[in-house]
């Protein structure tokens, strides 16, 4: 049994920490979390053949029919019904019992045993220490009664307790698989297998092992699971997990297919054109994972707890027995200690954070959207100020042509000629020039010798001499002077914001082309979302201030400030601090990386790039900012049902183990009331699956995919250049 | 002891209607090659394994109606004998519950069947399954033991019917009798492995449905009757034991 502090439980898929437990089934070896995980993992999975799973079973069965045997004589006995001339029957009655006790504690004890001892020997003191004690106590006890022909005896206690704990951990772990089955997807991705076609031959192959050009087979109901284009039949697929919206695409062949979308409908062919394991439903999958093997700072709380409790509760139990064995016959109040032993089992106040946080990430996760800390998924529910980057954020980062001043040429030339210099453009700004012109169904006007400039634009050659679109630096190398008119219309341009290009050619510069970035859909609605749930909010974008201001007030955010440097921004966030509250910026994940990692939340929105290198907390998908007013409502729903476990489970140990100690407890009912204590926290985490789902996007319904794609492509370097401009 | 014959056949013909489910695990349980006593032997061990959980939930229902009743401890007198208020209700609570699942195998109350099988026993059967092929002499035991846990109408009704006695030892011979009854038909199905003709088995249902019927009819009776008006508790001989 090693330590294995970074896996995940292979039944409930929670961290394992250091109480793992190494079985194998099935011929794989198998790490996890609990015993009752162990149980329920081999009740669900293990194989007729294999002869653990149904050893297991076999002893859980035997030691089931051992203790009810006993119970039911208890119950006869403690019914009266071996009274008067019946009592006799009574000794011999005791030694049956031990007989069918002393197998029973050992076969349902030993895991309990066990876990007690590995932990010893490190130097913990876990919850199972004090069942062990507390059935040893009894049954000992018991025991020794028996063969000095004592009256009463209390081997229903020792093995019922073990009964009912054995039972809960079941059902504990039964429960809490429920809410990995949200996760499983995610995790499995690493280690799933696809069919792939080589030489018309199916082929199941691992993912890892898949490369670009590769020809995978998906059938419907299936997860694709590489980035590719269709090359074979139609379907209906839906990209939740990539996109954050959860409606059918339609796809034929030729379109472009994202992983880990859902395939529909039809049988697919598809052609990689990626590693498997470079795509961003990889990422994310590894991202998930990373984030739910770190322990959160209330989760520390609840281990310290629980360490704290264990010693505490040895203690007051020897007190109880003590205290009550003054006034009582010491079996009575050796009984009051076992119930205070049982009854004091924190297992709950472990179970309590855990679960329902990794409910909330996977319910997240399944919507595309990441958090990579537990911690962040805390700070997100008790956040009261969102501050906004402005372009790529609240803006497309897609700019469009607004407007093209002219000096004595028509604007369908200087269109025809600047696209024709522009398509050969990766910016941003240029494609919008190409855009503008096939928009207006206006032709390029081919250049030769095409050439980008660097932080200027762009040159070319046409039969009238040299031609070129960029920055007033640009036009001024080449000696393209610019009208005193057209200089104005681009100051004045410049100065509301607007990115600008000049078009020159011959002997001097012709046009000035004006450009703004667009506000994102749904974004007045989002923030009005935002606003209804408590929230402040915020603009701090280092972009010009009337462009700041042009789409602040498009979508309803008074508190706008422009012109930052990051260093700016970082001290604007700590002056709208008001408090020791949380406060989170949303960014592009690019240029405002520093103030993402200062900030207690950094949200990046779509950044498609490698994730590993974001120094976001949370990330968004493309066009998810709307997704954000859920989120919030998710990381608030995931911390009140934390804090509701955790008041629950402290304060239902608190007044049982009062109880207990009092003697009005017992011990078997006490230990029904821990077991359906641990229960009823899994089933209050369970609550979060009912949470609603992300309200649709208002946007028209896409029908091919050619959108996706490009949204997915470029959505930062046209952002910077805005800025720069 | 005409109460507990009464359980007793309801039990035998309820089995019948078990044969749908528990029956067939005990063909699932097969035979063992070791030949036709041992073959018996696993039946009988898996019954056994059965026996003992509807023993325990007889006992534990029994005791838990004793704590319900003489907690209350509403006792009053009337016609010269003590009602006690707790008992009538449980008695009453009883008595509806067997009416329905009575009901349940005529055909009636179909959802509230839904309600009671679907309780994700179907499940825990599945898994079970690994069990059934284990070649330990264990694992018929604990086969049976897990076996007499699944939600089923029959025990439900019997369950609540022991809970009515208000006592651990009629509680538990209720059930032991109502097991007892399914013995034959389970060893039967076991043993021999050929289903029983299907009208055979609605025959049997219907018989059931009559017994666990009249059963609920009478607890409800005890509840609702004024003291020994139609139903003493003697009439049937119950605590006779």
């Amino acid at each position: 049994m090693t330590p294995s502090g970074g896996s995940l439980c292979h039944h409930c898929l929670l961290p394992v920490g250091v109480r793992s437990l190494h079985q194998t089934v099935n011929g794989e070896s198998c790490v996890f979390c609990c015993y009752g995980c162990s149980i329920a993992f081999q009740v669900k999975n293990g194989k007729t053949e294999e002869w653990e799973a149904a050893w297991l079973l076999i002893r859980l069965g035997i030691g089931a029919f051992l203790s009810m045997n006993i119970m039911l004589f208890s119950l006869l006995i403690y019914g009266g019904v071996f009274t008067g001339a019946d009592a006799r029957m009574l000794p011999i009655i005791d030694i049956l019992l031990l007989i069918l006790a002393t197998p029973a504690v050992i076969i349902l004890g030993g895991p309990f045993l066990r876990e007690t001892l590995v932990e010893g020997t490190r130097g913990h003191l876990t919850s199972s220490a004090l069942i062990v004690l507390g059935v040893s106590a009894a049954y000992i006890y018991s025991a020794v009664a028996v063969i000095e022909s004592n009256a009463q005896v209390y081997f229903d206690t020792a093995t019922m307790v073990l009964m009912l704990f054995t039972l809960g951990r079941y059902l504990e772990a039964a429960g809490r698989a429920r809410a990995a089955r949200d996760l499983e997807p995610l995790l499995a991705a690493e280690r799933e297998n696809v069919v792939v076609l080589q030489n018309g031959i199916e082929v199941v192959r691992p993912m890892r092992e898949i490369e670009a050009g590769m020809l995978v087979r998906v059938r419907p109901g299936e997860r694709i699971a590489v980035d590719g284009v269709i090359v074979e039949g139609m379907s209906r697929v839906d990209e939740a997990v990539i996109t954050g919206e959860s409606r059918p695409i339609e796809k034929d062949i030729g379109s472009p297919v994202i992983a880990g979308s859902m395939n529909m409908e039809g049988l697919l062919l598809i052609r990689s054109n990626g590693s498997g394991t470079a795509t961003r439903w990889a990422q994310i999958c590894r991202s998930v994972r990373d984030a739910l093997i770190r322990r959160s700072p209330i989760q520390r709380l609840g281990d310290q707890a629980v360490t704290i409790a264990v010693p505490g509760v040895l203690v007051l139990s020897a007190l109880t027995v003590t205290y009550w064995a003054q006034s009582l016959p010491f079996d009575r109040a050796l009984l009051m200690g076992v119930a205070v032993l049982v009854v004091a089992c924190p297992c709950a106040v472990g179970l309590a954070a855990p679960l329902a946080t990794s409910l909330g990430i996977g319910r997240l996760a399944r919507h595309g959207c990441l958090v990579r800390d537990v911690g962040a998924l805390e700070a997100l529910a008790r956040v009261r100020l969102l501050a906004f980057d402005k372009t790529g954020t609240l803006t497309l980062g897609k700019a469009r042509v607004v407007a093209i001043d002219t000096a004595d040429v028509s604007i369908a030339e200087v269109l025809a000629l600047a696209a024709g210099l522009e398509r050969h453009s990766e910016h941003g700004l240029g494609r919008a020039v190409v855009n503008a012109a096939a928009e207006r169904g206006i032709g390029p006007i081919l250049a030769r010798n095409v050439r980008a400039v660097p932080g200027r634009g762009i040159v070319g050659h046409i039969d009238a001499g040299t031609v070129a679109a960029g920055n007033l630096a640009l036009m001024r190398d080449l000696s393209l002077p610019v009208a005193p008119g057209l200089a104005k219309c681009a100051r004045r341009a410049e100065a509301s914001g607007h990115s600008v290009i000049y078009v020159g050619w011959g002997q001097r510069t012709h046009a000035v082309i004006s450009l703004d970035d667009t506000p994102i859909p749904d974004g007045r609605a989002m923030i009005e979302a935002l606003r209804a749930r408590g929230l402040r909010l915020a603009v701090l974008t280092g972009d010009l201030a009337p462009a700041a201001h042009r789409v602040s007030a498009a979508l309803g955010i008074e508190d706008v400030c422009a012109g930052l440097t990051p260093e700016d921004k970082q001290a604007a966030l700590d002056r709208r601090r008001w408090s020791r509250e949380p406060v989170a910026m949303v960014g592009d994940g690019l240029n405002d990386g520093p103030v993402l990692v200062e900030a207690d939340v950094g949200i990046a929105v779509g950044t498609a790039t490698d994730l590993a290198r974001e120094t976001a907390s949370v990330v968004l998908p493309v066009g998810g900012l709307r997704l954000l007013p859920w989120i919030i409502d998710v990381a608030r729903a995931v911390r009140g049902t934390v804090r509701a476990n955790l008041l629950w489970a402290f304060g239902y140990n608190l007044v049982a183990l009062s109880l207990a100690a009092l003697g009005m407890l017992q011990p078997i009912i006490a230990a029904a009331v821990m077991a359906g204590s641990s229960v009823l926290v899994v089933l209050n985490s369970l609550r979060l699956e009912r949470l609603p789902e992300p309200a649709p996007s208002q946007l028209p319904e896409r029908v091919s995919s050619a959108a996706t794609a490009r949204s997915l492509g470029v959505p930062i370097a046209l952002g910077a250049a805005t800025e720069r401009g | 002891m005409t109460y507990y014959l009464v359980t007793f056949v309801a039990g035998f013909a309820g089995s019948f209607h078990c044969i749908g489910m528990c029956g067939g695990f005990a063909c699932g349980l097969g035979r063992d090659p070791r030949g036709y006593a041992a073959t018996m032997l696993r039946h009988l061990i898996y019954n056994s394994g059965r026996l003992t959980t509807y023993c325990f939930l007889g006992a534990l229902a029994g005791a838990f109606g004793q704590i319900v009743c003489t907690r209350q401890g509403t006792t009053f007198t009337l016609l010269g004998g003590s009602v006690d208020i707790a008992d009538r209700i449980l008695a009453i609570v009883a008595g509806v519950l067997m009416i329905m699942m009575a009901l349940q195998f005529f055909g009636l109350l179909q959802a509230f069947h839904r309600l009671t099988v679907g309780f994700g026993g179907s499940t825990l059967a599945m898994s079970l399954r690994s069990l059934m092929t284990a070649r330990s002499r264990g694992a018929p035991l604990a086969f049976g033991v897990f076996n007499g846990f699944l939600p089923c109408p029959l025990v439900y009704a019997f369950a609540a019917e022991a809970a009515s006695t208000g006592q651990a030892l009629p509680g538990f011979l209720t059930m032991a009798s109502f097991g007892l009854g399914t013995f034959p038909a389970m060893l039967m199905m076991g043993g021999v492995g050929r289903i029983l003709a299907p009208s055979w088995r609605r025959h049997g249902v219907w018989l059931a449905g009559g017994c666990i019927l009249l059963l609920g009819i009478i607890t409800l009776g005890r509840g609702i009757l004024p003291l020994g008006a139609l139903m003493p508790h003697g009439l049937l001989g119950r605590h006779a034991a």
